[in-house]
């Protein structure tokens, strides 16, 4: 059994009095591919959010390496710096080159000089096929460039647990490809990933682990296998089998 | 003769006779303009950085109460200044101040109130669009931001602010170009400026229309290169529309040759796959 990192302990979100978020409990231990899936508006991005206290828990626990960090011990922004983020929206910084947005996190907030910080932004730019594009500003990059740098982004701060929100959501169709292929480099290599997507080719054979979702709860999860094999609950098997008529 | 060649040699003469006092009242009105449009700039995004501080419902008691005090104080700030005449205000202190204190307060030198004066105006004009500059950056940088575990401060200085000062340099020119104009008013507590030449030029000469023309090309000159100047600065934060390709070692692989083995390149086009 490999170490546990992150364990979400009866997670509920509120929005006033909009139940998002109900007693969400599961775990991710190193090199887990986590995949959620679910159908609109289910509170898988709420999910994601909440893991990186990009919102604030109604209650429930989030615990990374045994620290609770909903709790005071720690600083939101320390633990989200270990915590990355890929959203369907890119968010890359829209002042600053290519190379730029893979260091500035490295020198502000890990404190790296500027020469190893460039030398790792390189590094995890080589590793999505973006080094050439350095130079570029993120508004002359295709959706998918773009994707493929904010992967690089969130790697170079080296993060132990990777979030990715619906990636390719945002993608045209020939691009999702460029983007699904890194994140699937990413899982060979042995990357912790939790992964929302609506691609069940992906979370089929890729991940490792499927949570499937349904209004606020987590109604079923699994190994690929049993999600998309077997899937015991009813709305699972409807879900899914709107998926299967395309 | 023609009036308008009658107008050309009147100019001429009028600056032959009075160019250095023209270019005197230019200086202190550019002088003025320039100075209090960047000291209200940087009210103005004192202003504006101070009340964008977000305030959770985590937040301690004192902070809230504080950063809520802060927000009514430079909320009132910016309604009087913005809300009365900038001519009144030099009135009230230039000459109310030592009057209402029995003179304990009083300025003695007319650039430091008329710096006041327009500098305060120019904040309280500007900590509205600084404001309004820092909202209207895509939110989703800030989560960005977040997500990599920036806080606030290095956000706000690394990837707001930037933004924010590139979506209002046309306010700035706005407001230095109303200061070029609107020192003008100045002339109540004695501040000779450009326009405060013509008064006297034209009273000891009467030649009020070449003067006036000559004041509207100088005030066009002092607003046209300004405008200018703006604009090259907004391409050049812009940075370059095209971008060159950083050739690398051609051996290295790369994620961008990679393909997944056995499975088709689209996934989501994938229908037999799930049965
Ligand atoms: N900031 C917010 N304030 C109020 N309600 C919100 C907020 N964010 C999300 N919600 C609500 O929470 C519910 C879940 O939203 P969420 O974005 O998590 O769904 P999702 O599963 O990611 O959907 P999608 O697949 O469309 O992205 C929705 O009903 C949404 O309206
Ligand atoms: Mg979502």
């Amino acid at each position: 059994m490999s170490e546990t990192i992150l364990e979400i302990k009866h997670l509920s979100k509120n929005f006033g009095n909009h139940e998002v978020l109900k007693d969400i409990d599961f775990t991710v231990n190193k090199g887990d591919v986590t995949t959620v899936i679910g159908a609109s508006g289910s509170g898988k991005s709420t999910l994601l959010r909440c893991i990186n206290l990009l919102e604030i828990p109604t209650s429930g626990s989030i615990i990374f390496h045994g620290q609770d960090v909903t709790g005071r011990g720690i600083k939101p922004s320390v633990y989200r710096s270990k915590v990355g983020m890929v959203f369907q929206s890119f968010n890359l910084f829209s002042n600053m080159t290519v190379l730029k947005n893979c260091m500035i996190g490295q020198i502000k907030v890990l404190k790296r000089s500027p020469a190893d910080a460039h030398r790792n932004a390189m590094k995890y730019l080589d590793k999505v096929g973006m080094s050439e594009y350095i130079k570029a500003l993120p508004r002359q990059l295709s959706g998918g460039q773009k994707q493929r740098v904010a992967i690089a982004r969130a790697l170079a701060m080296e993060p132990e647990v990777l979030l990715f929100d619906e990636p390719t959501s945002a993608l045209d169709p020939e691009m999702v490809g460029e983007v699904l292929d890194v994140m699937d480099k990413l899982a060979h290599e042995g990357t912790t990933m939790i992964v929302v997507t609506h691609e069940m080719a992906f979370a089929r054979d890729v991940s490792n682990h499927v949570v499937y979702m349904n209004s606020g709860v987590i109604c079923e999860h699994g190994t690929p296998g049993e999600i998309f094999g077997h899937p015991q609950k009813k709305e699972t098997q409807d879900f899914l089998s709107r998926f299967r008529k395309g | 003769m023609n009036v308008f060649s009658k107008l050309g040699s009147d100019m001429v003469a009028l600056w032959a006779k009075y160019g250095s006092v023209y270019l005197g009242g230019i200086g202190r009105t550019l002088g003025l303009a320039i100075i209090a449009t960047f000291i209200g700039c940087l009210i103005g995004f004192l202003c504006g950085i101070l009340t964008t501080i977000p305030c959770a419902k985590t937040d301690n008691a004192v902070k809230k109460f504080f950063l809520g005090l802060l927000r009514v104080i430079i909320r009132i700030y910016v309604e009087v200044f913005r809300g009365t005449p900038m001519i009144l205000q030099a009135v009230f202190i230039f000459y109310g101040l030592p009057y209402f204190t029995s003179n304990a307060f009083k300025f003695t030198n007319l650039w430091a109130v008329a710096i006041t004066v327009v500098s305060v105006n120019t904040g309280a004009y500007m900590a509205e669009s600084v404001r309004g500059g820092i909202i209207s950056v895509d939110p989703g940088q800030n989560e960005g931001a977040m997500a990599i575990g920036m806080t606030h401060w290095q956000t706000m200085i690394n990837v707001i602010l930037p933004q924010a000062f590139r979506n209002i340099i046309p306010q700035i020119g706005n407001n230095y170009i109303i200061n070029v104009k609107d020192t003008s008013v100045m002339f109540i507590i004695g501040f000779s400026d450009f326009f405060a030449v013509h008064k006297g030029v034209a009273g000891a000469t009467y030649l009020y229309f070449p003067s006036a023309t000559i004041e509207m090309v100088g005030y066009l000159t002092l607003t046209l290169v300004a405008s200018f100047l703006l604009r090259l600065l907004e391409k050049k934060i812009e940075g370059k529309s095209n971008y060159e390709l950083v050739q690398k070692d051609a051996l290295t692989p790369t994620a961008g040759n990679y393909t997944l083995k056995d499975k088709p390149k689209n996934p989501n086009k994938d229908e037999e796959g799930l049965k």
